[in-house]
């Protein structure tokens, strides 16, 4: 070999380097583009997602398409001349209720507080629970069963009615129902990525990993997370909803702050007017309630079957 | 991470020479056995009970036995993937080494002179598993590698070729970014493979192609030894061969010590050097290979290599074929004594014939009379009292036992009949030891250092 060969050959060697970086990105970009195609395949999953980016713009344009209440926008404005007033009439499409609140203006800024209530409970309690769950799988040993006891004691309670304790004590807010959702939902997440994490703890992949010497946290963060982490996508999915239906029951009964335009306290609210004919504002909310949490159950089921680790890259 | 990572000397030439590279005594492995709802250990499951071994550095050493005898539980507490729970291992003796370790060992721990006492502890850090110092441990770490008998498991499904087999090469930071891929692609060239596969998912491979990936996964770190766990018996035949030599190949090129962990006779007959013939947690023999095939020294090994169609056709030694009778018996209770001799078609009256293997022999011999015990009471292993439903069938059952010409027949020694009450005594036997009988030739048959060997007595033939 010649001197001249070497810096030739190491000049040749570093873009055919680059080119493999960037294909690493994009092969992996590829599966993950594998797998939404494989999870949009279930046509009732497209339906939940569509339903779902619906309610996303509204939530983001509410500003837009309605004009902001103040002080406090997530009041619907009062109409005095209009109250009681079905659907159809000039400036309420959905009607109005008996305080002159408008009932689409309610439900669009329902919405959002729909969002926000799912979004920080689902991804506060996800953390908490991964955490928690991951502590008591990796350590294992007494930890682990005091974790595991206290899981038990929070899964022996029902949801609701455990929510509905902790609201109450907390007093009639739409934060406290926040609160109270928080406490339950985490312990669903670590049970389940407990579980999953104690399985992929026994597989080869990670007695690999042991045999080349890999730190305990590199083996959690490569091979352990990656590969329990799916019942977990799939539980947050449903939950999405699960706690749009928890939260509106809470404020259905009166825990959140009157007049909000919170779709369970708008369902309650209403409720007066049904025997008299006023069927329209319990009934667009409920609507609003039942289509999001059926969106995201549809979508949390397609995940679950797209994603089953039996079929699932193999 | 700093880049002065010091690598005191690693590699196959930590500690050139001969000596072993691995040196098991008395070594165990039970699982615990949790029943009920409180998960109270009620037994063990004994899938490794008490293994002398040594794999010498640069040889394969090959280890058979059927499924369920614990051959990969031996692998893999060698490999350090899970801890013995009796005896000790040894990394890297060489051969003074172990002489040394051999003298202090036999040493009770009280009785140590100071000047042993510290010799022992500094054996104990540079080379017994679980006392290594974090630098020895490292190296050892480096110097052992293990290839999964499920390939595909044995890959993370969500990481490409290249983060596998370059994985090693991460953790001691041995490469990163442009380098680790050309070291990863001259590893997968050396397997086989191209620098086509290096962004591929395991998935996308087929079942030969995946042993390929883990073998260059396991040679990453340019190690000294590595335990091969039934590399090829997920394989088709054809592609079984083809990683048979590459595994052979790569040994010659690399002055590898391996392990082969088989079931089947064949594959192992052209890989190993020694040969080591495991049953129920047990080794029933060791030898160079050629010796043990053409004439081995247990039973066990006999049926083995006679059982084995792929052998059919050798020259071998001509002798009757022998067969085993009834089921691999449970290893949370195996056999004392010889672990075979409940199923030995050679065993002998001294072979550690006990209560439950009588029970179990009346069982498939004599159902009849099996069926009329009513009642035992134990006193000891050896000795137990069998209540009978009357006393005709107390009779037939003291008859047919003093009459027996089996071996467990004669391993009675005292058999009294009273009433329907029969008690008896059996021979009380010691554990039977592996024992060297012929020059490099170890055994753990009774007959093996015999003049008639382990072939079946001419009377019964
Ligand atoms: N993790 C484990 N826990 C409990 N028992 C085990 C475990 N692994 C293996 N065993 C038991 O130990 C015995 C030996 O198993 P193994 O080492 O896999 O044998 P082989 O590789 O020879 O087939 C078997 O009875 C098996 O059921
Ligand atoms: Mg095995």
């Amino acid at each position: 070999m010649t001197m001249t060969s070497i810096p030739q050959s190491a000049a040749s060697n570093e873009p055919r380097k680059d080119r493999l970086r960037t294909r690493a990105s994009s092969v992996r970009w590829a599966r993950r583009r594998e797998v939404l195609r494989e999870v949009m395949r279930n046509p009732l999953t497209v339906v939940g997602v569509v339903i779902i980016t619906l309610f996303l713009l509204m939530a983001i344009t509410a500003p837009l398409l309605t004009e902001a209440n103040q002080p406090d926008p997530y009041q619907s404005p009062r109409d005095w001349a209009n109250i009681d007033v079905g659907p159809g009439v000039e400036g309420h499409v959905l009607g109005t209720d008996s305080t002159g609140g408008d009932v689409l203006y309610g439900i669009i800024w329902g919405s959002r507080l729909s969002l926000q209530l799912s979004l920080t409970v689902v991804i506060s309690t996800l953390i908490i629970g991964t955490i928690v769950g991951s502590v008591a799988a990796m350590r294992g040993g007494r930890l682990d069963n005091f974790l595991m006891r206290i899981v038990d004691v929070f899964l022996a309670i029902p949801e609701l009615i455990f929510a509905l304790a902790i609201a109450a004590v907390l007093g009639p807010s739409f934060r406290n129902i926040i609160l109270a959702l928080a406490v339950v939902f985490w312990v669903k997440y670590a049970r389940i990525i407990r579980g999953e994490i104690i399985r992929v703890k026994q597989t080869d992949y990670v007695a690999a990993a042991r045999v080349v010497g890999d730190s305990t946290w590199n083996i959690y963060r490569k091979d352990v997370l990656p590969n329990a982490v799916t019942p977990l996508v799939v539980q947050a999915t449903l939950d999405m909803g699960n706690v749009v239906l928890i939260g509106a029951a809470l404020s259905y009964i009166g825990l959140a702050q009157a007049g909000l335009t919170e779709w369970g306290a708008m369902v309650s609210a209403g409720q007066s007017g049904i025997l008299a004919g006023q069927w329209w504002v319990s009934t667009f909310a409920g609507v609003a309630i039942l289509l999001w949490a059926l969106a995201f159950n549809l979508v949390g089921d397609g995940l679950r079957d797209a994603l089953d680790p039996k079929t699932e890259g193999r | 991470m700093s880049v002065a990572v010091e690598h005191p000397n690693i590699g196959p030439s930590a500690a050139s020479g001969s000596g072993d590279v691995m040196t098991l005594h008395d070594v165990k492995v039970h699982y615990p056995v949790k029943e009920g709802v409180l998960q109270r250990v009620t037994g063990a499951v004994r899938a490794v009970d008490g293994v002398d071994l040594s794999i010498r550095r640069g040889q394969t050493l090959g280890l058979v036995g059927e499924s369920g005898c614990g051959k990969t539980t031996l692998g893999r507490v060698i490999a350090g993937l899970v801890p013995a729970t009796g005896g000790d291992i040894w990394f890297d003796l060489d051969d003074s080494s172990k002489l040394l370790m051999e003298r202090l060992r036999a040493i009770p721990k009280d009785s140590m002179s100071r000047e042993d006492k510290a010799l022992w502890s500094q054996l104990e850090s540079n080379h017994r598993l679980g006392s290594m110092s974090r630098e020895r441990q490292r190296i050892y770490r480096r110097n052992c590698q293990f290839v999964f008998q499920d390939a595909f498991a044995s890959l993370n499904p969500r990481q490409l070729v290249r983060d596998i087999v370059g994985r090693p090469l991460r953790v001691y930071h041995e490469a990163s970014g442009n380098d680790l891929d050309l070291k990863v692609i001259n590893l997968l060239e050396r397997v086989g493979l191209g620098p086509q596969h290096l962004l591929r998912y395991p998935h996308q491979f087929s079942g030969g192609q995946r042993q390929r990936i883990s073998i260059a996964r396991a040679l990453a770190l340019n190690p000294e030894f590595v335990v091969l766990d039934e590399p090829t018996s997920a394989l088709d035949v054809s592609v079984q061969a083809q990683i048979l030599n590459l595994l052979v190949e790569l040994q010659e090129d690399l002055g590898l010590t391996y392990l082969f962990i088989t079931h089947d006779l064949g594959v192992v007959q052209h890989m190993s050097d020694y040969l080591a013939v495991m049953y129920l947690g047990k080794i029933a023999e060791i030898g160079p290979t050629e010796d043990v095939f053409s004439n081995p020294l247990h039973p066990y090994t006999k049926v083995l290599r006679d059982s084995n169609p792929s052998l059919e056709g050798d020259d071998l030694d001509g002798s009757a074929h022998l067969r085993l009778t009834g089921t691999v018996p449970n290893p949370i209770d195996p056999p004392q004594g010889c672990r075979l001799h409940p199923r030995c078609p050679v065993s002998q009256p001294e072979c550690g014939w006990q209560v439950d293997d009588m029970f179990q022999s009346l069982e498939t011999s004599t159902p009849a009379s099996f069926e009329t015990i009513t009642r035992v009471e134990r006193s000891g292993p050896f000795a137990a009292q069998l209540v009978m439903t009357d006393d005709a069938a107390a009779r037939h059952l003291h008859e047919e036992i003093t009459s027996s010409r089996s071996p467990f027949g004669r391993a009675v020694e005292t058999i009294t009949l009273d009433g329907a009450n029969v008690s008896i005594r059996l021979r009380e036997v010691e554990e039977i030891p592996l024992i060297p009988v012929a020059p490099g030739r170890m055994s753990s048959c009774l007959l093996a250092g015999r003049p008639g060997g382990i072939n079946p007595p001419s009377e019964s033939r």
